[in-house]
C-alpha cells in the first residue's frame, strides 16, 4: 500500500517538476526576447515605463506567479489523492452500512431463507430457517437442503435435486419438508440462479415459504365435504328405497295423483342422487385421491348406456340422437366408470341445454391418429363472455334460465375437466349463442 | 311347510332402521325368509346361529363395524365359505379392497342401487 503512495506522489512531483521546468524555460525564453526588445520603455495606461527598470521585476513577479501556480497544482495533485481516498472510504463505509443493513433483512426476515452451495447443502440458513426446522445453526449447517423432504415426497426432491443441479431455478414448487421433531410442513419452494456469496461463486439463495396452514385449511374443507356427502347418501337412499317400494304397488296400487307425487319425489331425490356423487367426485379429485383404474374399455357401450339412461328426458322434450360411429372405440385403455361420467355429463348437458325437437349427435372417433368423442347439440349454445369460465367451479353460463327444465350445480363440466385431464386426455368446446355447443374429448 | 323349507335366508345386516325394514319387507315380498342385526356384533352372532344363505353387510355400524365383522366371520369354518354382500354408503378404496381381499362377492353403493336391483344381485348371487 505504501508502495503504492510514493509511486503515486513520485509521479506527481515529477509531473509537477517537469511542469516547472517547462514554464521557467518559457519565461526565460520570453525575457530573453525582451531583451532583444529595440524599445527601451513600454507605455501602459499612459504611463510610461522603462523597461530596464521593469525587467528584473517582471521576472520577479512571474516568478512568484509560477510558484503560486505549480503550488496550486500541486496541492490539487496532492489532494486529489487524498480526496480520491477520502471518495474511496466513504463509498466502502456506505457499502459496509448496506452489507449490514441487508444482513439484517436476510437475518431477521419472517421468511426462512438459506444459502446453498453447489451440493446443495446449507451454508447460511436464517433465523427464520432455525425456527421454521427446530434446530440450531450446527445441526443444520451443511445438511442438504433436498434430504430434509418427508419421505412420501422423496421422488418430488430427487427431481428438484436434478433440476437444481443443472442450474435450473425452482420456482414455487409444493413439498413438505420434515422439521428436527419430525413433524412435516408444506411448502413452497424456491431457488434462484446462481450468485457469489463470500468465497463461494457458485452460490445460491432458497426461500422457504410454509404453507401448511393453508393446505390443512383446504384439506379439513374437502375432508368435510366427502364427509357430509357420504353421511347424505343414508337418508337419499332411504327415500329412494321407500318411493321404489311405493311405485312397485307393494302395499296397493297407488291412485293417479298418489303416483305423481310419489314419482315426483323419487326424481328429486334421484337429482339429490346426483349431486352428492358429483360432490364426491369433485372431493376427490381436490385430495388428490382420484383413483384411475385402466381397463379395457367399449366406449360405444358406455354411450348407449347413458342414453337408455337419459331416455325418459330425451323422449319428453322429443330430442333427436344422431349417431356418428366412425369406429366403435372398443377395447381402448380407460377408466370406464369415469369416462361415464364425462360421457353422461356432457350428454346430459346437450339435451338439457336444448329446445324441445332439437338434435343431440354423437360422434365417435376411432382413428390412429385420434381417439375422440365429440357431442354436438342445436341448444342454447354458450355466450362468449362466458365461454372462458365453463370449466371453472360453480359456473353457470348467464343463459342457462332460457330452458326452464335446467338445473345444474356448476360441478359438472369442473368435474369432466378435471377427470379427462388426470386420465391424461383432453377436452374442448366450440359454441354460439342460439346456435349450439360441441364438445369435443380426447382420450 | 315345504315351501317354508325351500326358502332361501336372508341376513340384513345394518344400523338404519329404516332401510333394514324396507330391505326385509322387499326381501320376504320377493320369496326370502329374512333375518335382521343392527350392528356387526349381533350380525356375527345371528350368522353363527342361523347359517343364513347370503348375508347383506352394511360396513358403517356401532359396537362392530361390517369389515370387522367379516373378517371374523371368515375365521369361521361356515364363516370362510359364506356369501356375503356388502352393501354401504362408503366409496374408500381402502374399504373396497379390504372387502375384496376378505372374500365378499359384491361391494354396492346404496344410492346406486334400487330396490328391484338388489333382489336380482341376491338371486344371482344364489344362483351359483
Amino acid at each position: 500500500m505504501s508502495n503504492k503512495k510514493s509511486t503515486f506522489i513520485g509521479e506527481h512531483l515529477i509531473i509537477a517538476g517537469a511542469s516547472l521546468f517547462i514554464l521557467l524555460g518559457l519565461l526565460y525564453l520570453s525575457s530573453l526576447f525582451m531583451e532583444d526588445f529595440s524599445t527601451d520603455s513600454i507605455t501602459i495606461f499612459g504611463t510610461e515605463f522603462l523597461i530596464a527598470d521593469i525587467q528584473p521585476h517582471i521576472i520577479q513577479i512571474l516568478f512568484i506567479v509560477v510558484s503560486v501556480l505549480v503550488s496550486y497544482l500541486i496541492y490539487l495533485l496532492l489532494s486529489l489523492r487524498t480526496r480520491a481516498e477520502l471518495t474511496a472510504a466513504i463509498a466502502t463505509r456506505s457499502l459496509s452500512n448496506s452489507l449490514a443493513h441487508f444482513e439484517k433483512l436476510y437475518e431477521e426476515a419472517p421468511v426462512p431463507y438459506v444459502i446453498l452451495n453447489e451440493k446443495g447443502e446449507i451454508i447460511k440458513p436464517n433465523k427464520a430457517t432455525l425456527r421454521f426446522f427446530g434446530v440450531v445453526l450446527e445441526e443444520i449447517e451443511g445438511k442438504n437442503l433436498f434430504s430434509l423432504c418427508f419421505e412420501e415426497d422423496q421422488e418430488k426432491a430427487e427431481k428438484l435435486f436434478r433440476y437444481y443441479k443443472s442450474n435450473l431455478p425452482i420456482n414455487s414448487e409444493e413439498i413438505r419438508l420434515i422439521t428436527k421433531k419430525g413433524a412435516v410442513k408444506w411448502v413452497l419452494l424456491s431457488v434462484f440462479g446462481e450468485t457469489s456469496f463470500n468465497n463461494l461463486k457458485k452460490a445460491r439463495l432458497g426461500v422457504i415459504f410454509d404453507i401448511t396452514e393453508r393446505k390443512q385449511l383446504d384439506q379439513a374443507k374437502t375432508e368435510f365435504v366427502s364427509l357430509a356427502s357420504h353421511q347424505l347418501r343414508t337418508p337419499v337412499s332411504t327415500i329412494r328405497w321407500y318411493t321404489d317400494m311405493l311405485l312397485s304397488n307393494s302395499f296397493g296400487e297407488l291412485s293417479g295423483e298418489q303416483k305423481e307425487y310419489v314419482e315426483t319425489i323419487h326424481k328429486v331425490n334421484q337429482g339429490m342422487i346426483e349431486l352428492i356423487d358429483t360432490l364426491l367426485n369433485v372431493s376427490r379429485i381436490e385430495m388428490g385421491s382420484l383413483k384411475i383404474d385402466l381397463k379395457p374399455t367399449n366406449v360405444s357401450d358406455l354411450v348407449e348406456s347413458v342414453l337408455v339412461e337419459l331416455s325418459s328426458q330425451i323422449e319428453e322434450k322429443n330430442i333427436n340422437i344422431e349417431k356418428n360411429y366412425g369406429g366403435n372405440l372398443e377395447n381402448i385403455e380407460s377408466d370406464p366408470k369415469l369416462l361415464r361420467i364425462v360421457i353422461q355429463n356432457l350428454i346430459s348437458n346437450a339435451v338439457k341445454y336444448t329446445q324441445p325437437n332439437g338434435t343431440v349427435s354423437i360422434t365417435l372417433k376411432d382413428s390412429f391418429k385420434e381417439k375422440a368423442i365429440v357431442v354436438t347439440d342445436t341448444g342454447v349454445g354458450i355466450p362468449e363472455k362466458d365461454q372462458e369460465k365453463i370449466f371453472t367451479k360453480l359456473f353457470r353460463a348467464g343463459n342457462v334460465d332460457v330452458l326452464s327444465s335446467s338445473q345444474g350445480t356448476g360441478l359438472g363440466l369442473y368435474l369432466v375437466k378435471s377427470i379427462m385431464e388426470t386420465m391424461g386426455g383432453s377436452i374442448s368446446f366450440v359454441s354460439e349463442e342460439n346456435k349450439g355447443s360441441t364438445f369435443t374429448i380426447t382420450i | 311347510m315345504e315351501e317354508e323349507q325351500n326358502k332361501k335366508k336372508v341376513l340384513v345386516v345394518d344400523d338404519d332402521d329404516n332401510l333394514r325394514r324396507v330391505l326385509t319387507d322387499k326381501l320376504k315380498a320377493s320369496g326370502f325368509e329374512v333375518i335382521n342385526a343392527s350392528n356387526g356384533e349381533e350380525g356375527l352372532e345371528k350368522a353363527l346361529a342361523h347359517h343364513p344363505d347370503i348375508i347383506l353387510l352394511d360396513v358403517m355400524m356401532p359396537i362392530m363395524n361390517g369389515q370387522v365383522m367379516l373378517s371374523k366371520l371368515r375365521e369361521d369354518e361356515w364363516g370362510e365359505k359364506a356369501k356375503v354382500i356388502m352393501l354401504s354408503v362408503i366409496e374408500d378404496s381402502e374399504v373396497i379392497a379390504q372387502a375384496v381381499v376378505d372374500r365378499s362377492l359384491a361391494y354396492f353403493i346404496k344410492t346406486d342401487q334400487s330396490m328391484d336391483d338388489i333382489v336380482k344381485r341376491v338371486k344371482a348371487m344364489l344362483e351359483d
